[in-house]
């Protein structure tokens, strides 16, 4: 099954469409500039990590694209999490505020 | 002493104070409410620039007479500087904010009681006390101060989707409220902590206390305190992981409130990113982490917004991943760098009320804001359809309009900072910011109508059309001479790069 096939069969997954119900060209192309564009900033940022260390950005860039390529496609998970649901908001809120305090607290202290 | 400075904030909230009185005395509702909102960008521009001393107490050393009889454990220490009083201050870049935030509120309003059949009193309240919050953020020096005005857009912003009367704003509001109870405490426990290191709330006083030596800037408190701020900041702005949410809420308010909302939403970040950077700016990782935000903002909010059929929820997005480009001037550092982000952000308010206010007359005339229900709207409105375009240019950075310069400026800021990769992403999603507009201005504009699709309202207010040419206008103005306003945002963006 290629990638827009892949993209189809998710897009119906979410729309909770039977086979008959059809996708149109919009919400395909959509999705798919959605994931390209995705990928390509990610990885695009991740050049940044030369600043860092060229080998790590080399090494990051690989697993990452490697990820990504066995991932395929990424935009309908990404959609499925962003929802509306108030248990998601608040576990990626709770998340950030752990992340967030973490890397101010021990990330200046011993770096 | 000036003023004017006070009676920005004080002449919105008495205008709400008398709209939510007046309530259901349509006619009256409506004459103070315009005259009111006309005062709103008018009193900026009559401002002198300087500080404004709540209760008149200044700093001891510019009143010597007064520190005659005190003992020299005042008046020879640090405490002979010290601002006791609640301090607000008016300088270049809070002139153009204010004026801005002014006109947006203005055209707002307007737009708001020409397009209801009956002016609602509790509305205006709402408006009028969240352009008086933000306008007190953008002005105040007193870190507390700014909290309590920050709860208090977050409640006017609440109560304007409360009002708009769409299906599942009340469930809107409450998740907003929810989350806010979560992130909104922890904004209040940065500032204590802050106020318990430094024993100050006033932020020039915090940064004289840190750079002389009177604290230790490497307390572990203050790093709690940092990121405590920070994650306050996320919240008010609407960045990463409340993009959902804040986008939720900009598509549960009418056009008009939401116009308003973004607003809010782009001077809290600019508000609190100011702040920042001026308090932990001898933390480089602050920088490291305005820079991480705003990226995910841009990516997140702008692919989310390309994947949804609700033109507001859209532009909801848009305005998220907009913000991402605010941040990334900010978080450059450079004063190139965090001119072109200011800049950016007089831009995106702007651009992004005229998106709100223009796609909004589609919901006005149909009541349907799925653009798969859409279609055809060309037709009935030529004129709209081109300002809606034009506004869609403005977004995506299509020369000569507003959005192009700014986004040109920082372009060039990142590569000049060493990293070109912002650039080239800044540049892949205005891209698709572009195709974003224009799948959603084919849906409805150029689309053929479909049979089932009601016109409920045939005639567009006159009001709005002039708002949007009042938007139009100044996106022109801007694009061809970005100097006017950057003349404006330079003494912050070089006060600020100098510190960095």
């Amino acid at each position: 099954m290629n990638l827009y096939d892949l993209i189809v069969k998710k897009i119906k997954d979410i729309q909770g469409a039977d086979d008959e119900t059809p996708v149109t060209n919009i919400s395909t192309s959509s999705m798919l500039t959605a994931e390209i564009t995705l990928i390509s900033s990610i990885l695009v940022a991740l050049i940044m990590l030369r600043l860092v260390n060229k080998v790590l950005m080399i090494v990051a860039v690989l697993v990452v694209l490697f990820t990504f390529l066995v991932a395929m496609p990424l935009m309908p998970r990404f959609r499925k999490e962003q929802n509306d649901s108030l248990a998601a908001m608040m576990f990626y809120v709770i998340v950030a505020l752990a992340i967030v305090i973490t890397l101010f607290y021990w990330g200046n202290l011993n770096v | 002493m000036n003023p004017l400075i006070p009676l920005m904030v004080i002449v919105p909230i008495i205008c709400a104070l008398f709209l939510n009185l007046l309530h259901k005395k349509d006619r009256t509702i409506k004459i103070i409410a315009i005259i009111l909102a006309l005062i709103l960008p008018a009193l900026p521009i009559l401002a002198n620039y300087g500080l404004h001393y709540f209760g008149g107490y200044a700093p001891l050393i510019e009143n010597p007479s007064l520190g005659t009889d005190l003992p020299s454990l005042i008046t020879g220490t640090a405490l002979n500087t010290f601002h006791p009083a609640i301090t607000y201050s008016f300088q270049s870049a809070q002139k153009l904010f204010v004026f801005i935030l002014g006109l947006v509120g203005l055209l707002a309003v307007f737009t708001s009681l020409f397009e209801t059949r009956r002016p609602s009193g509790v509305y205006g309240y709402m408006m009028f006390m969240g352009i008086a919050a933000i306008t007190a953020v953008l002005l105040t020096d007193d870190i507390f101060n700014l909290y309590v005005f920050f709860e208090i857009a977050a409640l006017a912003t609440v109560g304007i989707v409360l009002v708009s009367n769409i299906k599942g704003n009340y469930e809107t509001a409450l998740k907003y409220m929810i989350l806010g109870g979560i992130a909104a405490p922890m904004l209040l426990l940065g500032v204590a902590l802050l106020l318990g290191v430094t024993g100050n709330v006033n932020i020039t006083d915090i940064i004289y206390s840190l750079k002389n030596g009177l604290v230790n800037p490497q307390s572990p408190v203050l790093l709690m305190a940092c990121g405590l701020i920070v994650f306050g900041w996320l919240y008010g702005s609407g960045l990463p992981p409340f993009h959902t949410i804040k986008s939720a809420v900009y598509s549960k308010a009418l056009p008009s409130g939401a116009a308003l909302i973004q607003a809010f939403s782009v001077f809290t970040f600019i508000a609190l990113g100011v702040i920042i950077l001026r308090i932990f700016s001898y933390l480089p990782f602050s920088q490291w982490v305005i820079l991480g935000v705003s990226l995910l903002a841009m990516i997140l909010g702008i692919t989310m917004a390309i994947l949804q059929t609700d033109l507001r929820r859209m532009i909801g997005f848009l305005a998220v991943g907009e913000l991402g480009y605010i941040g990334i001037g900010l978080g450059l550092g450079t004063v190139f760098g965090i001119t072109a982000g200011l800049f950016q952000a007089v831009n995106e308010v702007v651009i992004t009320a005229f998106l709100f206010i223009g796609f909004g007359t589609v919901l006005y005339q149909t009541g349907i804001s799925d653009t798969r229900k859409l279609g055809g709207m060309m037709v009935r409105n030529p004129k709209v359809a081109l300002l809606v375009l034009l506004a869609g240019f403005a977004m995506a950075g299509v020369p000569p309009l507003n959005a192009f310069q700014s986004k040109l400026m920082l372009i060039q800021a990142s590569i000049n900072a060493g990293l070109p990769e912002l650039g080239v992403i800044m540049i892949l999603l205005s891209i698709v910011t572009f195709m974003t507009f224009m799948k959603a201005f084919h849906a409805v504009f150029l689309r053929p109508k479909p049979a089932d699709l009601e016109i409920k309202n045939e005639n567009i207010p006159k009001a709005t059309i002039i708002a949007l040419l009042v938007f139009l206008v100044v996106c022109i103005v801007f694009g061809l001479f970005p100097q006017v306003v950057t003349s404006y945002l330079q003494p912050l963006a070089t006060n600020l790069g100098g510190v960095v």
